[in-house]
């Protein structure tokens, strides 16, 4: 309640008192409603129009989205999209875990070290690393290659075989999220009550039963946090076919981000474009709620 | 507890031996990610000093000699140093907007008790929810409508309040004491200025942490600028080394060396700088995850 102002202000300073919190979290506000809200609601509304660019927009119902559960590409790239998903849950989760418990034990060697190995990745720009990685999964002159060769092994055209275009972006993927993962872990695994760890000593469970019946319990509610947010951010990935292949090869590595930003940056189909977006919001908002519900039912 | 440290738990031979090889495998294991890690690094910077020649007969990972001349063409070639000054310029802003924008609206929802506080709060929090691709296309036409292609106010104004930062700098003003805005009050101050000189100085940690955060994440930015900038002259620098190896002509090749050496100015700085500052960075992540 607006009281607790009353009491300082007492000389009709008071309405403007009552405002003043208004007034700090107005310009935040506005600037939510012009490009945050605002434009989530127009991009439903686009989706249900024939847009293109100069033409004026027509009404079309919900032609988009019939014409998009026919479109073949669209499920390439959403079979992609799962794809990436899959490593950075079943992958760079269980690698950042793994991390966290090295980087949290008191017998790891030179820790500042390796922390800051570990977590330089986190702030390097996914165009600059892509294009590193371009090049060394070049067929030609990459490292990747050499080293098979110098091996005996043929080399592979990486990025130019649609059997193996995924490998690279999921190694980049890999390479700039396991780090920053393993940061939340961090976090978890060092709020963890050490007397727990304490008592399981002295009832003699090795460190792999100390692992199994404290530590992954004692994470859940961190784990569940991780795979939500490594979820939603693995579903918007962008950077790095984009650049690693620029989706192809005949679409082999396109994401559904990709997709929309083929379809309405490049081709300027802006109905078609925002209903893949819509799409994607629905289903990152779907996935969070069944993860969260699946978590808490284990946990209760 | 009397529990001493683990590692003096008096054990059996086995035991101890057993553990001791667990440790060494998992040193083992670290320096051998570690070195993944790492490798992208040194193949980034000693790409940057290789030849033409060099680049596409790798002899060694290392460059024969450091020549400077990818370095020289970054800069006769391409408009690098306006790129660098455009992320400067755009990251710089973002940053100080969501730095004040933030800290004001964080500092409403803490030391205030308003009608529809609560709900306004979460109202602001779900937005954290929506997905920026969605957003792409409706700003794109928002955007180009204000006429605001290729021109950094596209790149600024969208991102200035974001909900993480709001809710950031609440958790953080939280911890200020009523006391001393009160007695700040009994004194005359505005309400203005009791945010301005008693909040903010104390909430500098977590300002110094949504600052890294924030320049991080405009400065590493993709997508946004791909799709608001195509003016050569106007391009962030992701958007121009990502246009160095794309805007090829056909049949010549495409230049990786000066690439590289693009690759080797963006994120070294970013990387020493994180590197002093990480305690905070890693402290924001973590505020974010512990509820």
């Amino acid at each position: 309640m607006a009281t607790s102002d009353v009491t300082v202000h007492r000389d009709g300073r008071l309405t403007r008192a009552t405002l003043t919190p208004y007034t700090f979290i107005a310009p935040a506000y506005g600037l939510f409603f012009a490009f945050m809200l605002g434009p989530a609601l127009f991009a439903i509304a686009i989706s249900f129009f024939r847009w293109g660019g100069l033409r004026p927009p027509e009404f079309i119902g919900i032609a988009n989205y019939q014409r998009i559960i026919a479109d073949d590409v669209f499920w390439i790239s959403v079979r992609n999209t799962i794809t990436y998903s899959a490593s950075s849950l079943f992958v760079v989760m269980p690698l950042a875990l793994l991390l966290a418990i090295a980087l949290n034990s008191p017998t790891l060697r030179m820790k500042t070290f390796w922390r800051a190995v570990y977590f330089a990745p986190i702030v390097t720009s996914t165009v600059a690393i892509s294009q590193t990685f371009l090049m060394l999964f070049s067929r030609e002159f990459g490292l990747i290659n050499i080293t098979l060769m110098r091996m005996g092994v043929e080399p592979l055209d990486w990025l130019g075989s649609r059997a193996l275009a995924r490998i690279p972006v999921i190694i980049v993927i890999i390479w700039r999220w396991t780090g920053l993962t393993s940061i939340y872990f961090l976090a978890g695994l060092q709020g963890i009550p050490a007397d727990l760890y304490d008592a399981a000593q002295v009832d003699g469970a090795n460190r792999l039963l100390q692992f199994w019946h404290i530590t992954l319990p004692q994470l859940r509610p961190m784990t569940l946090f991780v795979s939500v947010i490594v979820l939603i951010g693995s579903l918007q990935v962008f950077d790095e076919p984009q650049i690693l292949t620029g989706g192809g090869p005949a679409n082999a590595t396109r994401s559904v981000v990709q997709y929309l930003y083929l379809r309405g940056i490049e081709q300027f189909r802006f109905g078609y474009a925002a209903t893949i977006g819509f799409i994607l919001f629905v289903s990152i908002f779907l996935l969070s709620m069944v993860q969260m519900g699946v978590f808490q039912k284990k946990t209760s | 507890m009397a529990t001493p440290r683990p590692s003096t738990v008096v054990s059996p031979g086995r035991h101890r031996f057993l553990s001791g090889l667990a440790d060494l495998g998992m040193n083992f294991a670290v320096a051998i990610g570690g070195i993944f890690m790492i490798l992208p690094f040194v193949w980034m910077v000693s790409a940057s000093f290789k030849t033409t020649t060099e680049i596409f007969r790798p002899a060694t990972l290392l460059p024969s000699s450091f020549n400077l001349n990818n370095y020289l063409d970054l800069f006769t070639r391409w408009p690098f140093a306006q790129w660098f000054t455009n992320s400067l310029i755009v990251a710089g802003a973002t940053t100080m907007a969501v730095l004040f924008f933030c800290s004001l609206a964080g500092f409403a929802f803490s030391k205030y008790r308003f009608r529809g506080r609560k709900q306004l709060f979460f109202g602001l929090l779900g937005s954290a929810m929506i997905p920026f691709p969605i957003l792409v296309i409706p700003l794109f036409v928002i955007v180009s409508n204000l006429g605001w292609t290729n021109s950094m106010v596209a790149l600024i104004v969208p991102f200035m309040a974001p909900a993480i930062g709001i809710f950031l700098m609440k958790q953080y003003m939280e911890y200020v004491p009523q006391e001393m805005l009160d007695s700040s009050r009994m004194d005359g101050a505005s309400e203005f200025r009791i945010y301005a000189q008693i909040v903010l100085p104390i909430v500098g940690p977590g300002l110094a942490t949504l600052a890294i955060i924030t320049f991080l994440n405009s400065w590493n930015s993709f997508l946004w600028p791909l799709v608001v900038v195509r003016r050569e002259v106007s391009m962030t620098l992701p958007v121009g080394m990502a246009n160095m190896l794309t805007a090829v002509s056909a049949g010549s090749a495409r230049p990786y060396g000066p690439a590289m050496a693009a690759a080797t100015l963006v994120c070294i700085p970013t990387v020493a700088v994180f590197l002093l500052v990480q305690r905070y960075y890693i402290a924001g992540i973590a505020s974010g995850a512990v509820k």
